[in-house]
């Protein structure tokens, strides 16, 4: 691999033909296509000049002072951009060049996987959009999703700062209270969102995102959601090997940290709530306290991220490949690498070759590692949440011990303590791939025979140790000295408490073997088909076994392993799961054209699944869809855009986030009787043989255009999805008592929304400009939910447990729902005025009476937020001069609400340096209220006064880029030396308090609640890409 | 190549044409899982399912604890204000139909109900030869979780034929609670006739456990003459404990004084915080324990139900139970040298009967602790023979005594005898029950019953608290009446 093999660079030189001229200064001439058709809009640049034109209608173009031996650079969307050093010695005649233009495959923007086939984007008449490798490149993301926030219009993407998060994804919205993750697929095979925590994104040709019926129906019931389709690199027939190399090194650090008490501000207040209480001082010298400990100070650091690849790629005349290998390394920003990282290691292998003239076999193949150790995030128990709650006033270590608070004995602790306390890892093994024939039947049928697999071995193991964390604290397991804690009870009987081990495998192994053939003919010139027709059958299996015991020697991590702990057999305890679910399709599709100028498609598939209920095996999901190319009209010509292009489609698609369903007898009840354990039984779960996927309808309208000599691209979509038979675990009568109720089919949603995007591409002098911006919005409502409650409640938070996400009939999904609040009683006598609100005393929150009668209680309980943002924009800039590049993305989300819920309200829990401005007396304050020990009132009830504007502008990414000047590449021995300088998160402008507004815990029903979210860092990195 | 053609082509009939639809069937036995098609084959069946019957006597930790915090006994505590504000808002009568405690001991006393029909629903499938006493187990079960039902709810929905399913949500409405009475009697008597007098395992039900509640159910309804007539046939099987305290620990567990005593275990490993209830070991228990108690004896909880100043003075002087029964936790803690912090609503004393003690739980220490309820002591039915033979003007003598053999043994001599008659007998009964069966979850219930509740309990209202509100959720989505005054 180290062998440097230089590049011919000739075969450049053959894609154009040219004349010589040697007195003439200027250079002129007409740049075509691969076909003599004249391109305008071309990008043309003297390299290392300030210099340069765009081709006019004709093609043609016109450079002045043009100095023999400089190279000119075309660039044009969708071709190969090509260098040409032009010197006398070659070149005739200047006034007379005739540029011939590659179309690139690679882009995107021309070729787009559909899905069992491939479609010129031109031709498309459904609604899609495509993200190249560059973009995904230029981010050098984590994961690849990361990449693709911003990117593209109608996708929603909210990540956590977490090391190697799954983020939750959105296509066009929100359609079902469960299973919105989109369906992915990767060289043909299909994955889940999931997978992508092994994919390397340098291995990434392509993302198209499927986002309408008509492309989706193809995969009908797994479609509901949109789909990712993803092509990974493969290497090119009769090239040598060429070698890539990236690499990037980076750190990580938390841009802001959240304004908490310290110590002396946290004593006075807590003398203040006492005595507020009726209770006496407790702490009587504040000048013994000075700050304290700012515990978010002791547990966030600054943590590094590495990323390296290397990858080989070429072909001879029947073989090409694509092999590379990836490391990537990030520790987490809470704690650092200790105990918080995510390290991944990739090969792919992606060889294609011909087994005869007319069969192709091909075979990709990914091995990943995956390692990590975590932290716990997101919760009550976290420790961003504990650094935020926790005592100023103790010291980080006392006497070589970590310190203790006397007065906290719930849930918080020492957030160091608990770092050092938490010992767990993690390690993926994972192979997939597929393994495909292709073979030509006949000129233009193509049979293909795909099959396409996973496994991935899973293993995990923790370690809870003897831990202490102050007597009588509920998180504390042993004596001070980390002994177990001995108690002898009245009898004499002895107990002890001990440590424990814990290790459990999972396995995952699925399988898809699809066989379709591709028929494409065509019909009286003008009338040209592409068809497919095939089926796919598929299994999908996970399985896990589980083991933990207690005694673990020396309370020492070194030797947790259930093997070496010495617990009894009535301390071990073993577990095991499994499920297994199959499905078996048939599709079929037909694109047609008329002479590209109309377009229709029409797709339909049949899914059967082991997932149905007995009496809806099978469902079909249809589509249709038509296209109009306005500007190929002869009325067209007066009208001044270079390109108009109608769409619209109409279509079904499916979800089936379902199990199978019995009546299934629970052996889990159980009883004592003699003084020992017992097992029973008891109807655990009622059946519904109705129960079938969800059924989609989805509407999609668009335009694209193109403006401005093709430097403008627009494109436009309106989309309107409606999904009926929603899947629900209804609310039964209370009566019927505790099994789990069978899903079945009762509700609608209803989103519609807008999909924009505007690309520039155009230069001015030797500055190359391209730009996109683009817009999303999606406008979700829930139609209606036929239960008795009309609603079903997502996440909450805190102890006690409240809920404040619902999924509810009239309204948007998983809006918050709570207490309005209404200012402070100033007075009595406003409390007297006001509606009954027992326990409220002056200083106290008024919580509105909603519902006007007079009493404020749980019915006065509303709508106070909305975690989804109103739209979201994303920019990209990227710019070339000379030999610098520069790109900047940045991205905005609106109108998105948080609910702050990282706050834990112990009487001796720290509180926030908003209490600074709390009320404590009339006209003092009108939004904090008192505080005090005995909150009768419940000030801290579930209300919008944790209800935060999480609207955020962030630059994601700025990456300044240099091409090494070709004379020392050369010396080097490389063709191609670029090294850039990274700032990922540079900036981000919101008015929220938290750690950050874009907040992720997975799922429609769990977003925008703020549990301490891990922020996401910002990270600087300097990185090298070399090719040879 | 040819070959390669040939293979495709193959494939392309293999699956097209065979096995296509078998492959997505699926049964539960790929997960291997036991669907209700292939039970109730074996007796072991219907033991298990009995088993299954008597677990959600388990869960009902909030029936005890609101008992007492619903009294004039105790306060409700906890770590603040709104720390299980359901309980919070029982113990200050601000409940409303909106409660999450409520709606769960009404959800899981339909899951017994339910679990118990659904055995009745397969009483016919096979023949065994213990299967009568084996039915009279679980008629006693659903005797027991109707009258819990009755006892919290008044009127409620009654069905007894076999399971409820999805299909009957909604369908039911409440019938009168003298409905639900007499089907409670009918499955009584049922029990009493097919219980042996003594089972070969502690835990499970017999006849006189079946007598003990039929004159309880009666005696909710002022039927005195039967309610004697069932407790005369107790009488004496039984007998009181020296030691009264020593009956509330672990040793005292299932003793001679026990009639019916719910069972929990700490051996279990198992547990789940998102149903605390689930674990074999008694929930209620760390409810109750002292806040951040670091001594001997007892182990830490979180200050739920905690007796009030005047209930732990209202014991005369000498009477052994006052210390049995609650804890004066400052006393005991300047006596041993231990710590603790101090709750919402402290008032310096714990319950005694039911509280943490140390090393009687298990691996998660909150939701293991061992500690039985007992339900049924022989005490309380010599009480309530005591109440039956004086309100049903039957025999005041035999009243006198049933009430003084439960003096004595508080007192330890007979200085203490009582030979009122009449009403006077009859309230010094009432007082009594206050004194011998305070926080074991009765007190709330026997002022109801007695029509002194209003009188005795702040902020009760005639007419409304008497019974508790039905659970909003049930009433949004089953169309259920609400109680009156709610």
């Amino acid at each position: 691999m180290k062998t440097i093999i230089l590049r011919n660079l000739s075969t450049f030189l053959l894609m154009f033909a040219f004349a010589f001229n040697m007195q003439s200064q200027s250079i002129s001439g007409i740049v075509t296509d691969d076909n003599d058709v004249p391109l305008s809009g071309v990008n043309i640049i003297v390299q290392g000049q300030n210099q340069g034109d765009v081709s006019d209608f004709d093609g043609n173009f016109n450079i002045s002072n043009f100095e023999s031996g400089s190279t000119l650079i075309f660039s044009y969307l969708g071709y190969k951009t090509l260098n040409l050093k032009i010197s006398s010695e070659d070149v005739l005649d200047f006034e007379n060049i005739s540029v011939s233009m590659e179309r690139d495959l690679d882009e995107l923007d021309e070729v787009v996987v559909i899905g069992y086939g491939s479609q010129k984007l031109s031709d498309i008449s459904g609604a899609v959009s495509t993200v190249n490798s560059t973009a995904i490149e230029t981010s050098s993301p984590v994961r690849v999703e990361d990449a693709l926030q911003g990117q593209a219009s109608g996708i929603n993407i909210i990540s956590s700062g977490s090391p190697g998060s799954k983020p939750t994804v959105l296509i066009r919205g929100i359609t079902s209270y469960a299973g919105n993750d989109p369906l992915v697929i990767i060289d043909g095979v299909s994955a889940v969102i999931d997978d992508l925590n092994s994919l390397n994104p340098n291995d990434i040709k392509s993302v198209n995102i499927l986002k309408d019926a008509a492309l989706a129906s193809i995969y009908g019931v797994k479609g509901g959601s949109g789909v990712i389709v993803i092509t990974t690199k493969s290497g090119k027939r009769n090239t040598k090997t060429s070698f890539s190399f990236n690499t990037s090194i980076g750190t990580q650090e938390v841009i802001k940290t959240i304004d908490v008490l310290n110590a002396t501000e946290y004593v006075a207040i807590l003398n203040e709530a006492s005595v507020a209480a009726g209770e006496g001082i407790i702490f009587p010298d504040l000048s013994s306290y000075g700050v304290g400990t700012n515990w978010q100070d002791e547990v966030i650091v600054e943590a590094p991220i590495v990323n390296h690849s290397i990858t080989a790629s070429g072909g001879s005349d029947n073989t090409s490949y694509y092999v590379s290998a990836a490391y990537l390394g990030q520790d987490g920003v809470v704690a650092g690498g200790d105990k918080s990282f995510f390290n991944r290691t990739n090969f792919t292998t992606n060889i294609d070759t011909d087994l005869t003239s007319k069969t192709k076999l091909i075979v990709n193949t990914n091995y990943t590692n995956i390692k990590g150790k975590s932290l716990p995030e997101n919760g009550i128990t976290s420790v961003l949440s504990n650094a935020l709650n926790f005592d100023p006033t103790v010291n980080p270590y006392d006497n070589g011990q970590f310190g203790i608070s006397q007065t906290i004995t719930q849930e918080i602790i020492n957030p160091l303590a608990q770092i050092d306390n938490t010992h767990n890892k993690g390690k993926t093994d994972k192979i997939s791939g597929k393994i495909e024939l292709q073979h030509d039947f006949m000129d233009n049928l193509k049979v293909t025979s795909r099959l396409g697999y996973t496994y991935v071995d899973i293993y995990n193991k923790y370690f809870v140790p003897f831990q202490y964390y102050g007597s009588g604290h509920n998180q504390t397991n042993a004596n001070p000295d980390l002994t177990p804690i001995v108690t002898i009870d009245g009898e004499g009987n002895i107990t002890s408490t001990h440590n424990r081990v814990g290790e459990n495998y999972t396995n995952y192994f699925n399988y898809t073997y699809e066989l379709y053939g591709n028929y494409d003919f065509t019909i009286n010139e003008n009338h040209n088909f592409q068809t497919v027709l095939g089926f796919s059958i598929g299994e999908n299996k996970g399985s896990n076994i589980s083991a933990a015991n207690e005694d673990v020697p020396f309370n020492s991590w070194d030797y947790a392993d259930v093997s070496a702990a010495t617990g009894n057999a009535t301390q071990q305890t073993s577990g095991s799961w499994q499920y297994v679910t199959r499905n078996l399709s048939y599709f079929g599709r037909i694109l047609y054209d008329y002479n590209e100028k109309y377009y229709a498609s029409f797709t339909g598939r049949m899914d059967g699944s082991t997932s149905f209920g007995k009496n809806n095996k099978f469902g079909f999901f249809p589509s249709a869809s038509f296209g109009w190319v306005i500007s190929k009209e002869d009325f067209f010509d007066s009208v001044p855009l270079d390109y108009l292009k109608f769409r619209a489609s109409y279509g079904s698609l499916g979800n089936d986030n379902i199990s199978p369903q019995f009546s299934l007898i629970s052996t889990f009840p159980s009883y004592v009787f003699n003084g020992s354990i017992v097992n029973g039984s008891s109807l655990g779960s009622i059946p519904n043989d109705d129960v079938s996927w969800e059924n989609q309808v989805q509407v999609n309208i668009g335009l694209d255009t193109r403006i401005f000599n093709n430097k403008v691209s627009i494109s436009l979509d309106y989309f309107n999805k409606t999904v009926d038979d929603l899947l629900f675990s209804p609310n039964l009568s209370l009566y019927l008592g505790t099994p789990s109720f069978p899903t079945t089919n009762i509700g609608k949603t209803e989103s519609k929304g807008i999909d924009a995007a505007i690309s520039l591409n155009t230069s001015i002098g030797a500055l190359a400009i391209t730009s996109n911006l683009n817009f999303t919005t999606a406008d979700n409502t829930v139609v209606s939910i036929n239960n008795g409650d009309k609603y079903i409640w997502g996440a909450g938070y805190g102890i006690p447990y409240t809920p404040i996400v619902r999924f509810e009939e009239g309204y948007s999904p998983g809006y918050f729902y709570g207490y309005a609040t209404d200012g402070i009683f100033q007075s009595q006598e406003e409390i007297n005025n006001h509606a009954i609100q027992n326990g409220a005393a002056p200083g106290d929150i008024r919580f509105v009476d909603v519902n006007s009668d007079g009493v404020v209680n749980d019915e006065d309980r509303t709508k106070i937020g909305d975690p989804f943002p109103d739209f979201t924009v994303g920019w990209n800039l990227n710019l070339a001069y000379n030999s610098f590049d520069l790109s900047v993305f940045t991205y905005a989300s609106v109108g998105n609400d948080i609910y702050r819920a990282y706050e834990r309200n112990l009487n001796y829990t720290n509180r926030f340096a908003s209490t600074l401005n709390r009320w404590t007396g009339p006209g003092t304050s009108f939004d904090e209220p008192r505080v005090t020990f005995v909150d009768s009132n419940n000030n801290r009830r579930a209300s919008d006064r944790y209800i935060e504007d999480g609207s955020y502008l962030r630059i994601k990414n700025i990456q300044l880029g240099y091409n090494l000047p070709e004379e020392i590449v050369d010396l080097l021995g490389f063709d191609d030396v670029r090294a850039y300088f990274q700032v990922k998160n540079a900036l981000t402008l919101t008015n929220y308090s938290g750690y950050d507004p874009e907040i992720s815990a997975g799922g429609v029903l769990n977003s925008g609640i703020d549990y301490g979210t891990y922020p996401q860092p910002r990270i600087w990195s300097l990185g090298l890409n070399i090719k040879f | 190549m040819k070959n390669l053609n040939r293979i495709l082509l193959l494939i392309c009939f293999t699956f097209l044409f065979s096995r296509c639809t078998d492959h997505v069937d699926y049964e539960a036995i790929e997960g291997y899982q036991i669907t209700a098609e292939v039970y109730f084959q074996a007796e072991s069946d219907y033991e298990a399912a009995l088993v299954g019957t008597y677990d959600p006597l388990q869960w009902l930790y909030l029936n005890v604890l609101i008992g007492d915090i619903a009294s004039d006994n105790s306060l409700c505590g906890g770590e603040s204000a709104t720390d299980v504000i359901g309980l919070q808002q029982i113990d200050d009568y601000t409940h409303y139909p909106n409660n999450d405690n409520l709606t769960s001991i009404w959800r899981w006393l339909y899951e017994g109900v339910n679990r118990a029909n659904y055995m009745e629903e397969n009483k016919s499938n096979i023949d065994f030869d213990s299967k009568e006493a084996l039915y009279a187990e679980v008629y006693f079960l659903r005797a027991y979780y109707y009258f819990q039902l009755v006892k919290f709810f008044g009127d409620v929905p009654l069905f007894t034929e076999r399971r409820l399913t999805a299909g009957d949500s909604g369908t039911l409405v409440r019938v009168p609670k003298e409905e639900v009475y007499a089907q409670i009697e009918i499955d009584l008597q049922n029990a009493i006739d097919n219980l042996p007098t003594s089972q070969s395992q502690i835990g499970r039900v017999n006849k006189f456990t079946a007598y003990s509640l039929l004159g309880k159910v009666l005696l909710y309804q002022d039927k005195f003459n039967e309610a004697a007539a069932a407790f005369d046939n107790v009488i004496g099987v039984y007998s009181l404990v020296n030691d009264y305290g020593s009956q509330f620990l672990r040793l005292g567990e299932n003793g001679p004084e026990s009639i019916f005593e719910v069972q929990y275990t700490n051996t279990s490993n198992w547990y789940d915080w998102g149903c605390p209830q689930c674990s074999e070991g008694n929930f209620g228990i760390i409810h109750t324990g002292p806040r951040g108690w670091s001594g001997p004896e007892y182990a830490q909880g979180w200050s739920f139900n905690v007796p009030t100043e005047a209930f732990y003075n209202s014991f005369s002087v000498g009477d052994a139970r006052q210390d049995a029964t609650v804890l004066d936790i400052e006393a005991f803690a300047s006596t041993t040298g231990a710590t603790y912090t101090e709750g919402y609503e402290h008032t310096g004393y714990y319950n005694n009967k039911y509280i943490p003690r140390a090393g009687e739980s298990g691996a998660q220490t909150e939701l293991n602790y061992l500690t039985n309820y007992r339900a049924i002591r022989y005490s309380d039915v010599l009480l309530m023979a005591a109440e039956a033979y004086n309100r049903g003007g039957i025999d005041d003598g035999i009243a006198q005594e049933y009430l003084n053999q439960v003096r004595r043994r508080a007192f330890g001599d007979q200085d203490h005898d009582i030979s009122l008659t009449g009403t006077a007998l009859t309230d010094a009964i009432w007082e009594e029950r206050k004194f011998e069966l305070s926080m074991e979850g009765h007190r709330f219930f026997d002022l109801v019953r007695t029509g002194q509740a209003a009188s005795i309990i702040d902020g009760f209202q005639q007419g409304k608290h008497e019974v508790f509100p039905i659970p909003q959720q049930e009433i949004d989505i089953s169309g259920l009446t609400q109680n009156p005054g709610y």
